[in-house]
């Protein structure tokens, strides 16, 4: 019979009609992401940093900009780490590279913004800074303890002889 | 005496049934088309030359983007022809995972291939469930791999990390479930009548045409020719594992959706296969950081959902790819598209279109 087969079609919306909810109310309601979710803005610990840049280099992009500073014992330090969220893949390759696990996602995927200028995402917080001309001020006082007793041996050195 | 005169329609770039921004020129006369012309390149972003400034690893994300609703197979194809390229060697279980979640890539993109063609013919509930269904493909590729679009899991070596320990039970839910939702896709799309008459006897290709074409994938199946490189070439751990080749009988557009939609069964089988035989062991192959692959030339081939997905690399034995070429199913079958709108009329020009199923990332590249 023609149109049996539209009605077994309307039959089938007829009792998804009455049925369960497919779904929700977004953003009301909001679903838990996964645990090995990418996206969001990237989350950068400054006390795991070593500043080796290889986060930097794995990326296909160039999606990551890094300043990095010695200090006065020759040692690394991160002073600024730029996400530039627009060129990013979400390729997860950043992250897998760090061996220190100073890198993750926050996981908040709603990162619109109005402007380009707003993407570029600098991810050094004002405790990251902070720690960061601690460090520096401490490595520069460690340098001079250094050199003092440098200087000190040489002195007694030279008075012994 | 009226006199009659060709009509140029052009279809596109910017046409809510060409699936991204493709350009048709159609020749007609009256409503019936004469000759049909597609033009491509709306969507080109290079990423051949892209691939060519990036390592062998740095290259596989951009895989992701050419055909972006079957990402899974792109990654496998490309990975497949570093990994020969270097001579890895993937571990079993990777082999298996990489069956697992390509299959699972192939039931959705054929999800949106019935989705996409039914609001094609005017059968908007049609897509709506098609899509409901390819959403709990997504959340399992969520949980694998945390992303819905742009996988990235498959890698060079292996895959990216283990399957999560609830997948193995996720993943036989939606087992379960897939043949209540391909049941409500009979009664509602395949026994539809409007569907029917839309689709049988239209767009009819012989299998010299369609071979003439090169065409591959369900295009090439639908016609009668059982041509499916999981059963002709046996990469990776096919061979061990059982499943049919679809094949139609009359090459229309019928045939396409048929093929397509049993080949879903064909994949929930290997998907159930697979998930029963995971062996135990390493998910990812050990080999240098900085890839080498030695001087030399490799052209490999996967069955992507839409057709023979090849990649053809050159290495100079640096740590970047010297020349990369990919072979674009959907650019290839997209051919036959002249072949397949002569003598139908405009209405069924989107039927057409719909049948072959290209996509525009991965026809542009």
């Amino acid at each position: 019979m023609f149109g049996e087969g539209l009605l077994t079609g309307m039959g089938v919306t007829w009792k998804h009609f009455w049925g369960k909810k497919e779904t929700f109310c977004y953003p009301e309601e909001k679903l838990p992401m996964t645990e090995r979710f990418r996206g969001g803005h990237l989350m950068f610990d400054h006390t795991k940093c070593v500043a080796c840049t290889l986060c930097s280099l794995a990326c296909p992009n160039q999606a990551i900009k890094l300043k990095i500073v010695p200090d006065a014992m020759k040692k690394r330090h991160i002073e600024s780490y730029v996400h530039l969220v627009g060129r990013c893949l979400y390729c997860n390759l950043c992250i897998e590279a760090c061996n220190f696990h100073a890198l993750s996602w926050d996981k908040n995927y709603a990162i619109s913004t109005w402007h380009k200028e707003e993407m570029d995402d600098e991810l050094v917080t004002a405790e990251g800074k902070e720690f960061f001309n601690e460090m520096m001020e401490k490595a520069k006082a460690e340098a001079e303890a250094k050199a003092k007793a440098e200087a000190d041996k040489q002195k007694n050195e030279g008075g012994d002889a | 005496m009226p006199q009659t005169e060709t009509y140029t329609l052009s279809m596109g770039p910017q046409h809510p049934s060409t699936h991204g921004v493709l350009q048709v020129r159609l020749d007609l006369d009256g409503e019936t088309i004469l000759k049909a012309t597609p033009y491509m390149g709306y969507l080109h972003r290079g990423i051949e030359k892209l691939l060519e400034s990036r390592t062998y690893v740095q290259g596989v994300p951009y895989t992701d983007r050419l055909d972006y609703v079957s990402s899974m197979n792109n990654n496998l194809g490309y990975c497949r022809a570093v990994e020969e390229l270097a001579q890895i060697e993937v571990p079993e279980r990777a082999e298996y995972i990489r069956v697992i979640v390509a299959e699972l890539n192939r039931i959705a993109s054929h999800l949106v291939f019935i989705g996409s063609l039914a609001i094609d013919l005017g059968a908007s509930t049609g897509m709506l469930y098609a899509f409901r269904d390819r959403e709990k493909v997504l959340d399992l590729f969520d949980l694998v791999c945390g992303a819905r679009m742009t996988f990235h899991y498959i890698r060079v070596g292996g895959v990216s990390a283990d399957l999560p320990p609830e997948f193995a039970a996720k993943c036989d839910e939606f087992l379960k479930v897939l043949p209540e939702f391909m049941q409500e896709y009979e009664d509602i799309l395949t026994g539809n009548e409007i569907f029917q008459y839309r689709l049988k006897g239209t767009s009819r290709m012989t299998k010299e045409q369609a071979l003439s074409h090169n065409m591959t994938g369900p295009n090439i199946r639908a016609v009668g020719i059982p041509f499916d490189i999981r059963k002709v070439d046996g990469y990776g751990v096919y061979p061990k594992l059982a499943f049919d080749v679809p094949v139609g009988e009359n090459g229309d557009n019928w045939d396409r959706y048929r093929v397509r939609y049993l080949e879903i069964y064909e994949s929930a089988k290997l998907v159930r296969q697979a998930l029963d035989g995971l062996p135990e062991g390493d998910f990812m192959a050990k080999f240098p950081k900085a890839l080498r692959p030695p001087k030399g030339e490799v052209y490999s081939r996967t069955e992507g959902t839409r057709g023979e997905l090849g990649f053809y690399i050159v290495s100079d034995g640096g740590p970047k790819p010297y020349r990369v070429h990919i072979r674009r199913p959907s650019f290839i079958n997209l051919q036959g598209l002249d072949d397949m709108c002569r003598g139908m009329l405009i209405g069924d020009s989107v039927a057409a279109f719909s049948a072959i199923d290209p996509l525009m990332g991965e026809v542009d590249c």
